[in-house]
Formats: C-alpha cells, structure tokens, sequence
C-alpha cells in the first residue's frame, strides 16, 4: 500500500508527463516590454511602456519612420499662419476612429483641451502645447476654450503660438475621439480605446499583458498580423529565455542583457542594432567645483577617456563614440565633427596649464550615478587619477534622489543621458544646453549658443535650421562644455519568420506592417 | 473557547498597529521621491511635478499625511496607486491576491502528502537504500537555493527539451514549475520531520502492543503510527504556509508571475508605497492569522491549552 500510496503522490506532484503545450496563436506578433504600462491613456502618459502600447493604438499629425524622419499621418499637409506665429493644418479626410466615429478637427482642439484644462490629466504632451496662445490660462482656469486654437472646417485647424516654434508639427500627440467619455464614461481606457491607429485596444492584464488587435479598417491599410501581444516581462533574462523557448517574436533587450546577446553566434542574422535617441554626456557644473571653470581642465578630462576601451569594456561594443551632442538617427545630427582622441599626454599638459600639474591643487571630487552605472564611474575615477591624477571618489546614488539632486544643479559631476521627445536635434540642444532649460543639469550657460538656438526654434527651413545647430554645437564643443560619452544602441532580436517589424532610435517601430511567415 | 478566539483576535489590532508604523516609517525614509520616480528624466518640469504632488497629498506635512492614511485605512481605503495612474490599490492588488494564495496553496498540498509519506516510508526502511535515497532527496532540497533550482529546471524543461514554458502566468503549464519550485523545499523539511517523529512513535509502547497483538506490520504502521505523526506535522505546516508565502517573492520574480510577491518589490522600487504598504498590511495579517488557526487547531486538539489561553490576564 505504501508504494500505491507514494506512487499517487508522485503523480500528484509530477504532473509534467501531463503537460500539453499550446502555443500561442502564431498570427500574433509576440514582443516583450520590461514593466506595466502606468496607464494606457493618451492623455497621462509619461512614460516608455505606455508610449510602446500607445503608438501603435493613436497618431498625432505625424508619425516617425524607422530611420527617425516625420511623415504626414492625420494631417496630410500644413503651412505657417500668414497672420502671425503658427501653423494651419489639413487633416486627413474619411479617418475614422476605432468607436466608428470620423476623425475632424474638433477631436484635435479637443485633445489638446484635455492636456492643459485645470484637473486634468495632462501628462508629457502637455509641454508641447506651451507656446499656444491662450495655453496659461485654460491651464489656470481662467478659460474653459484654448483659444489660440481654431476650427476652420471639418478638416482644417488653424493653431496659434506666443512665439515661433517650427517644430510644433512633428511633436508627439496622441489625438483622441470627442465622444468617447459620453460613450463610455471616464473609465473608458479600462474597456476600449479612442485612436485611429492600426491597433485597437483589446485588454490589459496587469502585470502579465497588453493585447492588442489588428484595426482591419486602418486608414493605411488593415495589419497583416491578427494582432500584437505586449508580455510585461521585467529582466532581460527571462525575456531571452522566452525568446529561446520561441515564446516571443521580437525581444528588446535591456542593456545588462546585451553581454548575453552579443556573446553567442547563434543570434547573430537575428540582431538588430541600432543607436538609440539618446544623447550622453559628462556634467561638469562650474558652480560647485572651481577648477572646472578652467576650459583646459574640462577639455584634459574628455582627452583622458579612452572610448575605444569603454566601449568594448563597459558596452560589450553595444556602444559608439559620440564627438558632440546629436545622435545619428535624429535630424540635425552632424557626422562631421572631429573625432574625440583619447591624449594622456596632452591632457596632462594642459592640466598644468591651468595650473594643476598632476592634479595638485585639486581638491578631491564625487563623481555620481546611479546603481547601474556602478562600473563606469569606477572607470572614470580610476582613469582620471591615473592620468590626471585627480582625486575622483565613485558614489552611487538612488535614482529619483539622483535626478532631484541633478535637476537642482546640485551635483558636481557626473556622467548621465538626454532621451529625445520628438525627432530633431532641438531636443538634444535646446533642452539640454539652453541656459534657460530646468534639463540643463551642468548648468552650463553661453549667450552666443543661447542666441543661436533661439533662432533655430524660429527656423522652419530645415538646412537653415541644421545650419544654426552645426554654428551651436561647435560653440558648445569649442568650450567643453562637457565630454561627450559614447552613446549606447537599442538592441533587439527578431525571429527569421518575422518581418517588417524593428527597434527604432525611439523604441519599437508601428507594427502595421508586421508579417509572420 | 469563543473568549479564547475573541482574546485573539482583538491581540491582532496592537500587532496590525505596530506594522502600519514601521512600514510608513521604513517606507517614507527609503532614498527617492515618489513623484520624481514617476516622471523619471522630466521631473525638472515643475509644473507637473507640483500637481501630482497636490494629487497625491505628497505636499502635506508627514504627520498628516499618516493621519490620512490610516484613517482611510480603517475605513478599508487603501488609496491610490502612484505606479498607476488614477488606479486604486485595490485594484491593482485584486489579481495579485489570486495568484500567491493559490501558489502557496497548490505548493502545500503537493508538498504535505509527498513530505509526510517519503519521511514515514524512510523511517519504516531505517538503514536500508529507500531510506538514503530519501534522505538524498531531502538533503538536495533544503540545501539547493530555489532560484538555482529554478534555473537548472527551465534551462533543462523548457529551453532544451521545449515541454514547458519559460515563464509566466494563466495557464495549468505555466503554473508546473513555479508551484513545483515552492514545493520541493517544503516537502524535504516535512519529510525530514516526518522521519524523526515515526522513528520515536515506532519506539512507543502501543506500536510495540499493536505488534505484539499480531496485527499487519501495514496496520501498525499507517494506522497505528502514521495518524500519530500527523498532529504535529499539521502544527508545522502552519510555520510553513507563512514560509511559502515568503519565497513566492523570489519565486514570482523568476518565472514573472503577477502575485503579491512580485508587486511588493516592484512597488517598492518604484517607490508606490500605497501598494507596498497595503501588501506588507495583507502579509502581517496573513501571518497572524496562520497563527491563529494553528493554535485554535491545537487548543481543539488539547484542552490544557484552551484553559491556559483563557486564563491568560
């Protein structure tokens, strides 16, 4: 009996030799993200995971190609306003949302309403709509109508601005059907959606997945894929291993997994790599840290980086060197700046210049990141004290402390990024450098670059405009304003029998054209 | 017997009391600001900053906001999430409070019959190669740390042989692994215990009377003596049950399962201390009331201890 027994618990506790194993249905396109999305509503969202889901579910007037240039999306044309700062726009004609209902320009004004009216959930988006007349006070309830913006027709929006900003047409919003909240009361992100785009809503369970289904009748065309299932998956080992197990189609890779990807031959024809919108940079804040007000002591710390190093060191060659302050991928980027060298001598002669001579009279300095930038500051301590011989202590800080304290100009030096919002090298610019801009962190401030970059807002030529970025850089560059750090590449792995699907500089690309073969 | 059980419960206001402190306490003086975590690289945007602030209280003094935290509390409002966006915590706990019972339920009930028959069927084969091969088992599986374990099983189940997921939730496969990793370990220490206790109850008098009486060494050992083990194997798992629920942290964070164990941590990292707070209340009072069965289960089982719990001043 005791063998019956045992036998009817191993059974119980065995149930492997049970298992049937159905695989999800292969029209789905299967893609991982590292964490819920906050919310799945166009409005709140600030965040990576909800703008992935998002993208595929709303448009704004333009939509990104893969290679980062803007193409018309639910508005098919637009010029400036004659009568002052601004931009008319031609929407697209015979969109319909996926309630059934057609898109016009009221669901713009709408929208746009939505972002800034008092008690609203106006979440990023919102700082896209600062320069529009009438903007400050619908935010402080003095308004209940932005006024800055009118309805010409059914298809035709007329937006005006306090000040030039050429940019505003590829800005990312997320336009959203009017009729929505009468229909399905506020809760309705819970139970549907109010895009146009070639994905629709399909449900959301917290913590395991987004679904998403195919819009068959898409403005662009219906989705050749059934539809797209987002696996909340938080490390990027689990993500691989699911990979492995053929449980996903594409995987985007967090940077710690990158060593495990690139190591191992078999994924090499399914690697995507491409670099990311993201900008690097080291700050060097002359308010708190004298000898960093000497020009020659900024430019030795940028000759003393080795890149070729770090990047195969720290990166595990997922990386490349960065020599200004604009990525490749985003327009304005300028592939002619000198390359950066790596120049222990001369740095050690400049130092002495400026009165430093193997880093006497220094006093000794934190460089700051956060957890996973543990080794690179390391590095930084280590090769400035070999070659400079400053005293340069590590330290590790809690991430949201590091940003506040950042934000506030309170860190004297460290290295840290710049993610781009919208795809033209203003983001990197003007929000990282402008002396005026709370993301300047080094606090770094010239009036020549201040001026010029004005201007560019102003600009809506391209040429002209990449012109006065190319004049801008240079002066940011020629003062070592920092040491650019080599920008790092969005990873991702796609399965052979997936197409028309990649990682963009910004993220996952628009599936719509996604193919399983 | 209801005195006893009234004492009890009213014992847990103090304890549930105690936790709400610390918890606030430890969580309010972790590194990092709630709002910054939220809008990450863009909080020097003031402006938003200051709002959400406003929305979520976060702009009070520290003692009011405790105030209003656990004067919501006892009202059964737990709030709103900072993670999610206009969610209350109840709603984003709602599927986590399906999963990790069910986890630590599904572990228990593969693990108590496993653990409670290898160790009496060891026992009964002292010396002999059943007994070492039981005792390999339960050496591997207290020792083996589970995310190892875990490791080696997916590496081996689902990447090399294919006849598993990898991870996550929803499905009967799915939930092979997860429950099989919660359930060794449990099993190795109840077999490891039900092996000492039927060596000391074989040794009794009435196993040597029942033999003695002729009867069927199969009589004599699952009637007779098995019954006698169970007792105290049943006042353990109580202890272990509330070690289940622990290692379902560890657990659902290999094999990404959205239980309260994986919501815990990352809440905690993502600084949404209305969540982490609610689930470290829900574990506190999980505890107490495993306790609580265990000694209602014994004082119905031995009455001294009713007496004893009733005249506690």
């Amino acid at each position: 009996m005791a063998f019956r027994v045992l036998r009817r618990a191993a059974t119980l506790a065995i149930p492997v030799a049970l298992v049937i194993w159905s695989p999800a249905n292969a029209k789905t396109l299967r893609v991982n993200i590292n964490a819920d999305p906050s919310q799945i509503d166009p409005l709140t969202y600030s965040e990576l995971n909800s703008y992935q889901v998002l993208e595929q579910v709303y448009e704004g007037f333009t939509s990104i190609t893969p290679d980062g240039r803007a193409l018309p999306a639910l508005a098919v044309s637009w010029a400036p306003l004659s009568s002052g700062y601004g931009f008319r726009f031609n929407l697209r004609e015979g969109v319909k949302f996926h309630s059934g209902r057609l898109f016009s320009a009221k669901d713009v004004k709408y929208t746009f309403e939505q972002l800034l009216k008092p008690g609203g959930q106006g979440g990023l988006s919102a700082q896209f709509l600062g320069n529009v007349i009438g903007a400050a006070d619908l935010k402080a309830g003095r308004a209940t109508d932005l006024a800055g913006v009118k309805i010409v027709d059914e298809h035709t929006i007329e937006v005006s601005f306090t000040k030039p900003d050429v940019l505003f047409p590829i800005y990312e919003f997320f336009f959203m059907d009017s009729g929505i909240v009468a229909e399905l009361g506020a809760d309705w992100m819970t139970k549907s959606d109010a895009g146009t785009g070639p994905f629709t809503f399909k449900q959301w369970k917290r913590g395991v997945e987004v679904d998403l289904a195919a819009n068959p009748g898409y403005w662009g065309g219906a989705p050749k894929v059934d539809g797209v299932q987002f696996l909340i998956i938080p490390t990027g080992d689990t993500a691989l291993s699911q990979y492995d197990a053929g449980e996903l189609d594409l995987v985007n890779l967090p940077e710690n997994s990158f060593r495990r990807a690139l190591s191992n031959p078999a994924y090499q024809s399914q690697t995507i790599k491409v670099p990311k919108a993201q900008v690097r940079y080291m700050g060097m804040n002359q308010n708190l840290y004298a000898p960093f007000k000497d020009k020659r002591v900024r430019e030795a710390i940028s000759l003393s980086l080795d890149r070729d190093a770090m990047i195969k060191g720290l990166y595990n060659g997922a990386a490349f060197p960065l020599n200004g302050q604009t990525v490749p991928g985003i327009p304005g980027y300028n592939p002619d700046i000198p390359a950066l060298k790596y120049d222990p001598e001369r740095a050690k002669a400049l130092l002495a210049e400026a009165g430093f001579a193997g880093g006497k009279g220094m006093p000794p300095v934190e460089i700051q990141c956060t957890e996973p930038f543990r080794d690179e500051i390391t590095y930084y301590a280590n090769q400035l004290g070999k070659v400079l011989g400053m005293q340069v202590i590590p330290k590790v800080v809690e991430r949201a402390t590091f940003i506040k304290s950042m934000n506030a100009g309170e860190v004297a030096f460290f290295p840290w990024s710049w993610t781009a919002d919208y795809p033209d090298a203003m983001t990197f610019l003007g929000e990282m450098w402008l002396s005026k801009s709370p993301f300047n962190r080094p606090r770094w401030s010239n009036a020549a670059f201040d001026k010029l970059i004005d201007q560019a807002s102003t600009e809506p030529d391209d040429a002209k405009r990449f012109a006065l970025y190319r004049q801008a850089e240079k002066i940011l560059m020629d003062d070592w304003a920092t040491a650019p750090l080599p920008a790092t590449s969005n990873i991702a792995l796609r399965k052979p029998n997936v197409k028309n699907v990649t990682v963009t500089p910004f993220g996952y690309s628009v599936f719509q054209d996604a193919l399983i073969q | 017997m209801t005195m006893f059980l009234v004492r009890r419960l009213l014992g847990l206001v103090p304890v549930l009391a105690v936790a709400i402190v610390l918890t606030f306490a430890a969580l309010q003086s972790l590194p990092g600001d709630p709002v910054a975590v939220m809008l990450s690289d863009h909080s020097a945007d003031v402006e938003l900053a200051a709002r959400l602030r406003a929305e979520y209280g976060l702009d009070q003094p520290m003692w009011r906001q405790f105030l209003t935290y656990v004067t919501h509390v006892v009202e059964g409002d737990f709030g709103l999430s900072f993670r999610f966006v206009h969610t209350p915590v109840i709603e984003v706990l709602a599927d986590g409070l399906k999963v990790s019972p069910l986890l630590a339920l599904a572990a228990l009930a593969i693990a108590f019959p496993l653990g409670a028959f290898a160790g009496s069927y060891a026992a009964i084969h002292r010396n002999r190669w059943p007994d070492t091969a039981v005792i390999l088992f339960l050496v591997a599986g207290i020792s083996i740390p589970n995310f190892a374990l875990a490791t080696f099983l997916v590496y081996v189940l689902s990447i090399k042989l294919g006849v598993l997921p990898v991870a996550g939730w929803g499905s009967f496969d799915r939930a092979v692994l997860p429950v099989l990793i919660l359930a060794i370990p449990c099993a190795a220490y109840l077999a490891r215990l039900a092996r000492a206790l039927m060596l000391e109850v074989l040794q009794q008098d009435y196993v040597r009377t029942a033999r003695a009486k002729g009867m069927s060494e199969r009589v004599v050992v699952w009637r007779h003596a098995f019954r006698n083990i169970l007792v105290p194997l049943l006042t353990q798992t109580g202890v272990i049950f509330g070690g289940l629920l622990s290692t379902t942290f560890v657990v659902e964070t290999i094999f990404n399962i959205p239980g309260l164990g994986r919501l815990a941590i990352q809440s905690i990292f993502a600084r949404d201390y209305p969540v982490a707070m609610a689930i470290i209340l829900l574990f506190t009072l999980f505890y107490a009331l495993i306790n609580l069965t265990v000694d209602l289960l014994c004082a119905a089982i031995d009455p001294r201890l009713r007496a004893e719990g009733a005249g506690r001043p």
